[in-house]
């Protein structure tokens, strides 16, 4: 049977939005911490240095010990981290200069490796 | 849709493609311009079915956007590659200034052509086996769409990375499509459904000449003035050879089983 030529196009442009539409259906995190139990508030941040499963790591290890934090779920290729936390105990601007401050390094300098572009 | 537009309407598309790619490599969206690679999807699936996790840097998009193209290529071929794809697009365009170089492009032998184009399984299974070991993308630094995109980012290797991408460039120069004849494993992934798809360039041997600028015109060197239907697991359905074609209806769009 002949096609008219804008076939390929048209179905070019159905299957990089049905990949896009796609996405929710696989969506997993990289990773997931749990600090302490319990539910609170949630909060997502959009962080400009979550870029893959170590710094993903990196980042929710920032947050082992502050109190009022009971877990972080990170999507690296979202950049998104999502916040539980009692609000009670902290607060999400808290939250945000924690992750924006200046990290010390073992050769004595200093560097802010995470930004918080936008909170959810 | 005229001859001169499918070109037309491909490159927009394109540039469109490119833009956004671009636009979230710069950081302007919200998620990683890595998330538009489906040969991540292909990466993420060990992953997946050993931790349930996504690998390094992969995501749900990489892994949406690789089925969505499986299906895409068993209906239409590599389309992808000729119509979506930055790396392809980047290909062709070295292409083109290299046909502007050259005043008689040097061709590579039917049987070197063929026998070259085994590498992208070996990339392919070499990526694959580093990315299951490791759960790390080691192969980043070594990979165009990473390099470019990311000006030489977190995992590139230096002065090796600035090799290859030059090699890869130069390759380009001289041979159209090198790196995706020859190196790249999503090409390798999309070969055997590309075989088998639905929609290919049929020729009408009645209205044929055999002017041959249908071969001419095809960056990967089908020759598509002795097919009756190009089967070719490289064909990306650009439709050049419908463009080059001066008859008309010798060459037509076709969907067969």
């Amino acid at each position: 049977m002949r096609l008219p030529t804008f076939v390929i196009p048209v179905l070019v442009t159905l299957a990089l939005l049905a990949g896009y539409g796609l996405r929710t259906s696989f969506t997993r995190p990289t990773t997931v911490q749990t600090f302490a139990k319990g539910t609170g508030a949630t909060a997502t941040f959009v962080v400009d240095g979550v870029r893959c499963k170590g710094t993903a790591m990196f980042f929710s290890s920032l947050y082992e010990d502050i109190p009022g934090i009971l877990g972080i779920e990170t999507f690296a290729t979202e950049r998104t981290a999502v916040f539980s936390y009692d609000p009670k105990v902290i607060t999400r601007d808290r939250i945000q200069a924690i992750m924006e401050t200046p990290i010390p390094f073992e050769d004595g300098t200093t560097s802010r490796v995470f930004k918080c572009m936008s909170v959810r | 849709m005229s001859k001169t537009k499918s070109r037309y309407l491909r490159h927009s598309m394109l540039t469109i493609v490119l833009g956004l790619v671009l636009y979230l490599a710069l950081g302007f969206g919200s998620r990683s311009f890595e998330a538009y690679c489906p040969f991540g999807g292909v990466e993420s699936l060990w992953g997946l079915f050993t931790t349930g996790e996504f690998s390094c840097a992969l995501g749900p998009l990489n892994l949406s956007f690789l089925l969505a193209l499986l299906v895409l290529t068993l209906l239409c071929k590599k389309a992808f590659c000729g119509w979506a794809c930055p790396i392809g697009f980047l290909g062709e365009l070295s292409a083109r200034l290299g046909g502007w170089v050259w005043k008689k492009r040097p061709r590579i032998p039917a049987g070197a052509n063929s026998s070259l184009k085994l590498l992208r399984y070996a990339v392919l299974v070499v990526a694959l086996f580093f990315t299951c070991r490791t759960g790390e993308l080691v192969l980043r630094g070594y990979d165009p769409f990473f390099l470019i995109f990311s000006g030489f980012g977190h995992g590139s290797v230096g002065i090796v990375s600035v090799m290859v991408l030059s090699g890869i460039i130069i390759g380009m120069w001289i041979v159209p499509m090198f790196f995706c004849r020859y190196l790249c494993p999503m090409g390798a992934v999309f070969d055997p459904f590309s075989r088998i798809a639905l929609l290919r360039v049929a020729r009408d041997t009645s209205k044929c000449t055999g002017c041959g600028r249908c071969s001419r015109a095809c960056l990967h060197d089908i020759p598509v003035q002795n097919l009756q239907t190009v089967r070719h697991r490289d064909c990306t359905n650009c439709l050049d050879c419908l463009d080059a074609c001066p008859e008309k209806d010798a060459l037509q769009l076709r969907a067969e089983l």
